[in-house]
């Protein structure tokens, strides 16, 4: 397909490794954030990570919506699909999220109406389709994926759907960015930044990072060559004392992002005070509610939810894992009690997360082949 | 997937996640109604696209889709 395969070329991808070679300084060592899980995904799919340097770190950022839902709200969730009536409807990899006792899919399994959908244009066909049930759809993700949401609930409102409604878990990637780079556990030289997301924000909402942090960002594609073409675009800046916002994935990315789609979700959804990030803790403005003029589709308005924190389980790692302090291999669970079949930790969940991406993958330990 | 893999086929081997719809995934657009587009992924498999946020689209358009929404157009 255009615009796939020509960015998936074995002999450019050499090249570019050896690119990334010349641009190395003697004795230092690098460490580069890809902030998204698709490009984690990405990196172990095709096995970048072997094309690169030893001195050159791919450190694995927050970026992967599955992975970053606490607990509480996953308790929240499940609240609702056990209310009579209901039909509760989630991506899939929501399905296998632990909430403090069990699952979603658990909860199916107990008599709960949960259904998988692929977009929550299927969760309002479902509203439609069943007038008399209670259709409840848990939205999560980035900027990447609340203009569906927002999309799929205009139309709601204009339908006149009184049956819809929605969990809005949907986050917002700068301030958890702003919080690593005030962490002091980790010291990054540079960004792989989210070219989806960007697509809908532009580029400019990334612009603070090298203007308060002094840290190189390039906003990449996700295919292969658009990750190596990336980090050596961050290495180029390095190396000439530069520090700037670059666009990588131009043939995507619009400077000024998706204004359409900026202006459907301003009408929809409104920035809450604060929220909680698994891992990260509570974030203040990092995440969307519903605006008032779509509480009548709100379901925290709707239905009644239990709202508690709940702390991680001791053995799980996934707040270190999401903060790029510890590599997944070194999490105590990893591999072990922690697997894709039985995951522990969110970020053995999805595959966009870092340790479902290194067990898939063959990432078990810091030993690696020599290629 | 590697073949030490304890585990049986893993769908993120065949090119993306099927359970996971927050990922975008470029295709290319068949016939192109009002709202909505019929398009072709990668795969080949066909898909109903709302193409609202990036409309006018026209046959042969490439239009990068997540969650069953068009929110870019894919372009030299």
């Amino acid at each position: 397909m255009k615009f796939v395969d020509e960015f998936r070329d074995a002999e450019l991808g050499r090249a570019l490794s050896a690119q990334i070679l010349g641009e190395l300084e003697p004795g230092r060592h690098y460490k580069v954030m890809e902030v998204c899980g698709g490009h984690t995904h990405a990196i172990y799919k095709y096995g970048l990570d072997d094309l690169l340097p030893e001195n050159v770190e791919l450190v694995h950022g927050p970026g992967c919506p599955v992975c970053v839902i606490p607990m509480g709200r996953v308790d929240d969730g499940i609240a609702v699909a056990h209310q009579p009536g209901v039909i509760f409807t989630c991506f899939g990899d929501m399905l296998r999220v632990p909430g403090s006792e069990y699952t979603l899919l658990q909860a199916k399994a107990q008599g709960a109406d949960v259904r998988m959908v692929y977009s929550p244009l299927d969760a309002l066909r479902i509203a439609r389709e069943n007038p008399d049930r209670e259709v409840v759809f848990f939205a999560i993700g980035f900027e990447t994926t609340a203009p569906s949401t927002a999309l799929t609930l205009k139309r709601a409102k204009a339908e006149g759907l009184r049956n819809f409604s929605c969990v809005c878990n949907h986050v917002t990637i700068v301030p958890p960015l702003r919080a690593l780079l005030e962490s002091p556990d980790l010291r990054l030289d540079g960004f792989i930044g989210p070219g989806h997301v960007c697509t809908v924000v532009g580029a400019r909402p990334l612009e603070f990072i090298p203007a308060d942090y002094g840290r190189p960002v390039v906003i990449s594609g996700f295919e292969p060559l658009d990750i190596l073409q990336s980090i050596l675009m961050i290495l180029r800046q390095l190396r000439a004392g530069e520090c700037r916002v670059e666009n990588q994935y131009t043939r995507v990315v619009p400077q000024e992002g998706n204004l359409r789609a900026l202006e459907v979700m301003a009408e929809v959804f409104a920035l809450r005070p604060h929220f909680e990030w698994r891992g990260l803790g509570f974030i203040s403005q990092s995440a969307l509610r519903l605006s008032d003029a779509y509480a009548d589709f709100d379901a925290e308005r709707r239905f009644e939810l239990p709202g508690v924190r709940v702390a991680d389980p001791k053995a799980c790692q996934c707040g270190e894992v999401l903060k790029g302090v510890i590599k997944p291999w070194e999490c105590k669970v990893f591999g072990t009690a922690c697997t894709p079949e039985h995951a522990i930790g969110t970020c053995m969940v999805s595959p966009e997360g870092a340790c479902a991406a290194y067990y898939n993958f063959g990432r078990y330990a810091r030993e690696r082949e020599a290629v | 997937m590697s073949p030490e893999s304890p585990l049986g086929p893993c769908e993120a081997d065949i090119g993306h996640c099927i359970t996971c719809s927050d990922e975008g995934i470029p295709m290319r657009v068949l016939r192109a109604g009002e709202d909505l587009a019929e398009c072709r992924d990668d795969a080949g498999e066909l898909h109903q696209v709302m193409v609202d946020l990036v409309a006018p689209v026209g046959s042969g358009d490439t239009v990068l889709v997540h969650a069953g929404v068009a929110i870019g157009r894919v372009g030299p």
